[in-house]
């Protein structure tokens, strides 16, 4: 069932009113802690609504549908990970209070702080290059979801995803964060109501009992047991929770929610409460994909599942639940639905674009100005750079995004290309915040191992990303004990220190 | 198997059931917080404090 004139009418009000509303925030700038933090204005509920939008977009709804069609309910394991750890950092404020009370916008910002600012440059580039490549697959997978449930020819899908692109770039390259957050806001709202309507339809229609039966006939023991599951079992679970704290921890577009909050103890309240949140995040999309396999799993085996087939056509696995959404939402619903997932989509673009900018602004550009002996630029010229970053990172994507098809499963190579700076930057911090031995020859030596952990396993020996995310997270360790035992105390200012 | 049934069962119920709890939380009082950082970053726009 195709698009009807109530659906595009939804669709393009939403546009409309995002767009518009977004364009609010750029009377609020006037200093670049405005553009990149919001001035740390956030409180606890809009705080909620912005991390929840930055992270939830129609990429997370399509790689944990594809994970469910998969692995069933052994997938729900990475995201109960996911909210547990999020709880428990929200809880006891683990690494999140001691940066935001260091008034921080950036994350390699700390590597300035607490080691040099030499290493604060290399981990811009390394943090840089691993989030600009992460966010590169979005734009085709999302397109590829709103060209199945819109039913718009696949023709048209550069097209469509360009102008939803300049769309939410107009937005944030005016208003910067407080515009992201004005507009995260709305989305969030239409997100929530899109993601719990699809859930009903979908336990509606595919039924809760044949869910649970077609899970145990086609996968087993390993359908529901992820430590039975081959491609899981014990060593995925505690990357995943290594990867998790690192994410909650270190991840650029979490992290300047964090910093942009008005207090350490709100954003202790507002990882907790979006930890909840994250539990849904990835459980509730996972269920759609269980569902597609209910319904239209009926295909060739592949690698023990079924593949998808729809309306006579043999789909891969990840267009399962698209194509299920196609087919069972009815008029209207499927607009609000659409429009749910577009307000996903530009949330998570938004913020990505905003967060790996504020990274080449901040962490390349300007400490490289100072190495070559140029003086500090104001708050206006740093505005300014941030907002033509921003236009080269959206050009980039526009053109890579659109063009490269990542290999296996999504949810993985984004958990690969994410750990390649995620390990050594996670390990900096914690040893930085944590531990007074910690120091410069320590932090390049993990940013490197973590970074080589990551990249000759997966691409270069084609090791399992389980096995690579530990080999990533365990050679930046080592690398930091052994720099920081073997090399000379840091000299830098230890603002980490003051803070504690 | 059983259990893990169970488990994730209950699992996914909780996680629906605060999903949406908080989202109406967020969406009713979010307003507001919206509207206190626009009165905080109105009264700050003259001054740069960093």
């Amino acid at each position: 069932m195709g698009f009807t004139v109530v659906d595009w009418l939804i669709v393009i009000v939403y546009l409309v009113v995002s767009v518009a509303v977004g364009l609010i925030g750029k009377r609020f700038i006037g200093n670049v802690a405005h553009y990149l933090v919001a001035g740390r204005e956030l409180g606890l509920y809009v705080g909620i609504a912005t991390l929840a939008a930055t992270e939830i977009g129609t990429i997370t709804y399509m790689y944990n549908g594809e994970l469910g069609y998969k692995y069933g309910f052994a997938a729900f394991a990475a995201a109960l990970i996911s909210g547990v750890v999020m709880i428990f950092v929200g809880r006891t404020g683990f690494v999140i209070s001691r940066l935001r009370e260091l008034r921080l916008m950036t994350v390699p910002e700390f590597f300035e702080v607490k080691y040099s600012r030499g290493l604060r440059l290399v981990t811009g580039v390394l943090v840089a290059l691993g989030g600009i490549l992460n966010m590169g697959v979005f734009l085709k997978i999302e397109g590829e979801f709103l060209t199945i449930v819109s039913g718009i020819p696949s023709r048209y899908l550069v097209a469509a995803m360009t102008v939803i692109l300049l769309l939410e770039l107009l937005y944030t390259v005016l208003g910067g964060m407080v515009s992201v957050v004005i507009t995260d806001f709305i989305q969030y709202v239409l997100l929530s109501v899109a993601t719990l309507l699809v859930t009903v339809y979908a336990v509606y229609h595919a039924g809760w009992g044949n869910i649970v039966d077609k899970v145990a006939t086609t996968m087993g023991e390993a359908g529901v047991n992820p430590i039975a599951n081959p491609k899981f079992g014990l060593t995925f679970l505690i990357w995943q929770i290594l990867l998790w704290f690192s994410v909650h921890t270190c991840w650029q577009t979490t992290a300047m929610r964090m910093f942009a909050t008005r207090s350490a103890e709100t954003s202790k309240r507002v990882m907790t409460w979006t930890g909840f949140i994250f539990l849904g995040r990835g459980m509730l999309p996972m269920l759609w994909g269980i569902a597609a396999l209910t319904l239209f799993g009926t295909g060739a085996s592949d690698q023990g599942v079924p593949l998808p087939v729809v309306n006579g056509q043999t789909l891969a696995p990840i267009d399962a639940m698209p194509a299920m959404l196609a087919n069972i939402l009815r008029p209207g619903v499927k607009g609000i639905v659409v429009a749910g997932m577009l307000a996903a989509t530009m949330s998570v673009n938004s913020s990505y674009l905003l967060g790996w900018s504020a990274v080449i602004s901040q962490d390349i550009i300007l400490p490289l100005r100072r190495v070559l002996g140029k003086a500090p630029m104001d708050s206006r010229a740093q505005i300014l750079v941030n907002r033509i970053s921003n236009l080269f990172v959206s050009l980039f994507l526009m053109f890579w995004g659109l063009y490269y098809t990542p290999p296996g499963a999504v949810y993985l190579y984004l958990n690969i290309t994410g750990t390649i700076f995620l390990a050594g930057a996670f390990v900096c911090v914690v040893g930085g915040l944590y531990w007074r031995r910690a120091n410069t020859t320590g932090g390049y030596l993990a940013m490197l191992a973590g970074a080589a952990g990551a990249i000759i396993p997966f691409f270069f020996l084609h090791w399992s990303e389980n096995v690579t995310g530990f080999a990533a997270f365990g050679l930046a360790a080592l690398g930091l004990v052994i720099g920081s035992l073997v090399g000379r105390p840091s000299t830098a200012s230890s603002a980490a220190q003051e803070a504690e | 198997m059983k259990y893990w049934q169970m488990f994730w069962t209950i699992s996914l119920v909780v996680a629906g059931i605060s999903f949406a709890f908080i989202t109406l939380v967020v969406s009713v009082r979010g307003y507001k917080d919206l509207r206190e950082m626009f009165r905080r970053l109105s009264r700050r726009s003259n001054g740069n404090h960093e």
